[in-house]
């Protein structure tokens, strides 16, 4: 029952994971669409959404990292 | 005390980039100026040069001669404990003390490079930018860079190793449904070497990249005009 309980709180906690996927993507989008219309920029903005997308993936890491200490450390 | 398994192959890491580098190091040595660079002299050279570019996009030139090499050795390491699992070597970035311990210098070097810049008055007049009581928002942002700095590594590689390990468990379940040859991973032998090469080699060159394009942005920003 406990650990029953655990893996649901688990996959809880990955679910925040969805919206850093959507949002991470729509960086990749604006990047794109940005040196569409700016070719000689390309290497700034690459940069630039290159960071932007590491440190928004943070959250979702935090996520992740959440599920393993209930996985590894809660339920062992 | 136990000694965790994680140490050994951070010592063969190291004793090979030691190696590596020594070898790199008399081969340069060797090389003629007036000749045509080949080989690993020429590799070494590319990789040097697009290095020193991107540092001294984001930072000055003085910076960079002292920053680059730093950055260059940095990226070597991360690399190679990144995609230390497909040597069969416990990845050393999934220990948090390593990433805990890389993104610290990383912390360190951004307050020595604000220190150098703006001297003791201004340094400790930084603290407590704009006004005096938010020296605990700045306190507060620059632990929250160790931690995300260190936490963003660590949990990419280990989550990619702890992926793999499930993905190979259930690859055995699937083989051992099939007739005669159950025992043997048949199915792990065709679907596991894509999975690897998108988690330990792109996500391990990925990782190195950010970690230092981060290092080296957080740097820039303490510098002056920039």
């Amino acid at each position: 029952m406990e650990k029953g309980i655990m893996a649901l709180a688990a996959a809880l906690c990955v679910c925040g994971g969805c919206v850093t996927g959507i949002f991470e993507g729509k960086v990749a989008i604006q990047a794109v669409e940005s040196i569409g219309k700016n070719p000689d920029a390309a290497d700034k903005i690459q940069s630039m959404a290159i960071i932007g997308a590491a440190i928004s993936e943070t959250c979702a890491i935090y996520c992740l990292l959440v599920a393993f200490l209930i996985i590894f450390i809660l339920g062992a | 005390m136990e000694i965790q398994t994680a140490v050994y192959s951070i010592i063969i890491i190291t004793v090979f980039i030691a190696l590596l580098l020594f070898y790199i190091n008399r081969k340069l040595r060797e090389y003629d100026p007036l000749s045509e660079p080949k080989g690993i002299v020429l590799l070494v050279m590319m990789a040097a040069q697009t290095f020193d570019k991107m540092v001294s996009d984001k930072t000055d030139k003085k910076v960079a001669k002292y920053l680059t090499p730093y950055i260059m050795t940095v990226a070597l390491y991360i690399f190679l404990s990144n995609i230390a699992g497909l040597f069969a070597l416990e990845t050393p970035t999934s220990n948090y003390s390593v990433t805990l311990t890389l993104a610290a210098l990383t912390c360190i070097l951004i307050e020595v490079f604000s220190f150098s810049e703006r001297g003791v008055k201004g340094y400790i007049k930084s603290w407590f930018e704009p006004l005096a009581p938010f020296v605990v928002m700045n306190i507060m942002s620059k632990l929250s860079t160790l931690l995300s700095l260190s936490l963003r590594l660590f949990g990419n590689i280990l989550s990619g190793g702890i992926l793999m390990s499930v993905i190979y468990q259930m690859l055995a379940v699937i083989s051992h449904k099939i007739p005669f040859i159950g025992d043997f991973n048949i199915v792990g032998v065709i679907v596991a070497p894509a999975l690897h090469f998108y988690f330990d080699l792109f996500s391990g060159v990925m990782q190195a990249f950010i970690f230092i394009t981060l290092t080296v942005a957080f740097i820039g920003k303490e510098l002056p005009n920039k």
